[in-house]
């Protein structure tokens, strides 16, 4: 969809996910990384546990299908290239902190001088510019910041992160969005623009709109284990079963009163409810309980009764009983599971990718979506260090093979 | 500054519902895209039954998840059982570019809206489908919120202390992160349109397109057979790195150093120098070794000092550290104020509300927000009659057969 276009990636460990997600679309994305590799290939895990630039996991996770040159940003003869490099590309995208690039003379204004058709993405903890554009940051200061840890853990307990970090994830997927809304509108102006995306903003989506409460006259979120208070109800989303978690949510009103209602009928069958339990107006229940018609001890018998059934079930049969009967309840699977999934076998999700350096195949997650005209496919696993440079230089930029042999010898690339 | 918006050309006949959906078409909205969202009058959208609501009252208008991912569009209302209505719906696709859906599998061919159906009116038509596990498979029908998504993708089995059952990410986590990959799924099809003249058919399921926020974790299995666990909010590479009490009731603060640099200057801070050369804490790997006890200090000095003045002190030796912010503390939050996060809109119903606005800033075209989500039905009669130019006679017969609810 996107093989007309050029991509200039200059992310460090922050922004990576951006470049893939053009790559994954078909655009042509060169990864630039200094010589000797970048540093984002030092961040673990590591195939077999062997730090190694080839083998960082979290290297490949946000690289295939691109191309990887090493360039020298600090010498004058890095830079000469960089600029040739930069005036046929469509789309260069950066994370590092602001004013870093711009003190190469690589900012969006000297660059949009050289090709005005550039669209400059810039992947930030806060953004460009404001009181915290050069605070210090790491992801879960970032998720503290964005609203989100306040929201989340065991109310007993300090606020808790997601443990493999999301922030610049959410930056970096906000990012490609901003590319192509660019890309869209310089078909018709011409220009390109600079897309400044702010890590603390773009994780703030994962409030669900909590982070508007104070602003509306709400009291807001307060966390409590994979599930939220309402007032004086304790609404769970964890629960225990025979062979360990599953997700289950249990509330009324038009929304999400008729899942309860089916899940009642269900214990009812099973023989794990009564009937007047079972025919209760589960849509209205919700409004009684907060108007303090229905006690709250009416709410924390009910999930007794859930939670005491739950625990005779395995994951496996509640999912089954919740796509037959229509029900919100989810195995809590770990990432093996994950990958043994039935569904996603079905899908044929999972792309076998060879590295054939390493004499083996790994799964990767496949394609965010299925496109019936224009599949996306994994065309290139992740580039070794500087793998493309002689494609690059010799063929693209007819630098004579003999020079850069010399710059390979000066460590400009 | 470019007077014309960026996206002003591009029109999206919208039947998603919920969160995931809506929160895409509102991203390319803010951008100018013209989004006619098609709201059922009987069944109600499920994002108008969550909270927060303004002023804690739980009415249909009022609640924040609604206005927030629906602001700037369109709204009108059919009941898609009645066949003038379906008439109306397929005179929206002749209109749009781009037909946009997130019902289970199956619903709209129960409409006789699916693709193959609505390709008979357009042959070019670029349609998306969402839903949790996608079109196909023996889960397709596996109807639900983001929440169970990420319970069954694997997010919760990341996220909760070692010593308890997972905790879990708040809320429906997967609709929070397929929003952007809808957005560009759409962008990407158009620009493929334009320069073949084909339109498609794209199924993008939730869950697939969530795990991309997971893959180093999926990696992890697929070469060494290692499962990430609930490790609370330890690090892999940082010590000290956590979150902290502070001086205030269930108030904390974040703090990560990232390398030993940061750990001596937080020595400092602390008037702990005697820490510095301390064999427990010497290297990032003595305090991961020794983290409880590391947490312990920190947490005595921290218990004694406000969540704000925390990371000020921290911040001004290059240290990252960030008070947990609730939206208290976020609608006052400088750097969110700077950029111009949160957005005032007069509405209908509620005189006033605000919502988020474009998580982007695009320099020459930024987004413009300035129009609240549509009350029910409220541009019914203006959809009619602007965008399919429809004549009264026409409006009042649909009326009459209760297409419009």
């Amino acid at each position: 969809m996107l093989s007309p276009y050029r991509v200039l990636d200059l992310t460090n460990e922050r922004g990576m996910l951006c470049g893939q997600i053009l790559a994954d679309l078909g655009a042509d994305v060169l990864k630039v990384e200094p010589p000797g590799g970048s540093l984002a290939r030092r961040v673990p895990p590591f195939f077999g546990d062997q730090p190694d630039p080839e083998r960082s996991l979290f290297w490949w996770a946000y690289n295939r299908n691109k191309r990887s040159i090493t360039l020298d940003l600090e010498s004058d003869r890095g830079r000469e290239l960089f600029h040739q490099l930069v005036s046929r590309a469509d789309f260069l995208i950066e994370s590092e902190d602001p004013g870093i690039l711009a003190r190469r003379a690589l900012g969006y204004p000297d660059l949009s001088a050289l090709n005005t058709g550039l669209i400059y993405v810039s992947i930030t903890p806060f953004g460009q510019t404001g009181p915290k554009a050069h605070y210090a940051a790491s992801d879960i200061t970032l998720v503290a910041s964005s609203g989100v840890l306040h929201q989340t853990g065991d109310e007993d307990r300090a606020p808790i992160r997601l443990s493999l970090p999301q922030s610049f994830l959410h930056a970096s997927a906000d990012a490609a969005v901003g590319a192509l809304i660019a890309l869209h509108e310089r078909l018709r102006s011409r220009r390109g623009q600079h897309v400044d995306v702010s890590a603390q903003q773009s994780t703030s989506i994962a409030t669900q709109s909590g982070i508007l409460a104070a602003a509306i006259g709400s009291p807001g979120w307060q966390r409590l284990a994979g599930g939220i208070k309402l007032g004086p109800l304790e609404v769970r989303s964890v629960w225990k079963v025979r062979d360990g978690y599953v997700a289950l949510t249990v509330l009324f009103g038009q929304g999400l009163g008729p899942f309860t209602a089916r899940l009642m009928k269900y214990l009812f069958e099973e023989g794990a409810c009564t009937v007047e339990m079972r025919d209760r107006d589960w849509i209205g229940y919700g409004e009684l309980l907060l108007s303090g018609r229905e006690p709250v001890a009416s709410f924390e018998e009910l999930n007794r009764v859930i939670a005491g059934f739950l625990a005779t079930r395995s994951k496996h049969e509640l999912l089954r009983a919740s796509v037959e009967r229509n029900l919100l309840i989810a195995p809590i699977a770990t990432c093996d599971e994950v990958s043994a999934s039935p569904q996603l076998a079905a899908r044929d999700y999972w792309s076998e990718v060879e590295h054939p350096e390493l004499r083996r195949t790994f799964r990767y997650p496949g394609p965010f979506a299925r496109f019936s005209a224009s599949a996306i496919s994994y065309r290139r696993r992740p580039p070794l260090v500087g793998e493309h440079n002689h494609d690059i230089y010799v063929e693209d930029l007819h630098v004579p093979a003999d020079e850069l042999s010399q710059l390979q010898r000066e460590r400009i690339v | 500054m470019e007077s014309r918006p960026a996206l002003q050309d591009l029109k999206i006949c919208d039947l998603m519902w919920v969160i995931a959906g809506p929160a895409a078409t509102r991203m390319l909205a803010d951008y100018g895209a013209t989004v006619v969202r098609i709201e059922s009058p009987t069944r109600m959208d499920t994002a108008r039954t969550a909270g927060p609501y303004h002023g804690n009252k739980p009415e249909a208008e009022s609640s924040a998840v609604w206005n927030n991912y629906n602001a700037g569009k369109l709204g009108i209302t059919l009941d898609l059982s009645i066949p003038k209505a379906r008439d109306v719906v397929l005179d929206l696709v002749r209109w749009a570019d781009v037909v946009t859906d997130s019902f289970v599998p199956g619903a709209m061919q129960s409409w006789r809206l699916d693709y193959e159906s609505l390709r008979e009116v357009k042959p070019d038509l670029i349609m998306l489908s969402t839903c949790l596990m996608g079109q196909t498979g023996p889960l397709a029908s596996f109807a639900g919120y983001g929440n169970l998504a990420a319970a069954i993708t694997g997010f919760y089995s990341l996220c909760g202390w070692p010593d308890r059952p997972p905790a879990g990410p708040f809320g429906a986590y997967t609709d929070y992160i397929s929003p952007r990959f809808i957005a560009v799924a759409i962008l990407a099809a158009l620009e493929y349109k334009r320069r073949t003249g084909r339109g498609q058919y794209i199924d993008l399921s939730q869950a697939e397109s969530a795990l991309h926020f997971l893959a180093p974790a999926l990696l992890d299995w697929s070469a060494n057979e290692r499962v990430w666990g609930q490790v609370g909010n330890h690090d892999a590479e940082h010590a000290p790195h956590g979150v902290y009490p502070t001086a205030d009731d269930d108030r904390w603060v974040a703090i990560a150093c990232r390398d030993d640099h940061q750990w001596h200057r937080l020595c400092a801070l602390m008037a702990r120098p005697d820490l510095v050369g301390d064999n427990r804490f010497r290297s990032s790997d003595d305090r991961q070794r020794n983290r409880a006890e590391l947490d312990a200090l920190i947490s005595d000095w921290t218990r004694q000092r406000n969540r704000h003045e925390i990371e000020e002190v921290l911040q001004a030796q290059g240290i990252p550290a960030s008070a947990v912010q609730d939206s208290e503390d976020c609608i006052r939050d400088r750097q969110l104020l700077h950029r111009g996060h949160f957005v005032e809109l007069s509405h209908t119903t509620l005189r006033k509300t605000t919502v988020e606005s474009s998580r982007l800033h695009l320099s020459r075209t930024q987004a413009r927000v300035d129009r609240a989500a549509p009350t029910l039905g409220e541009h019914s009669h203006y959809v009619l009659e602007t965008v399919l130019g429809y004549d009264e006679e026409r409006i009042s017969e649909l009326a009459m057969a209760g297409a419009l609810g």
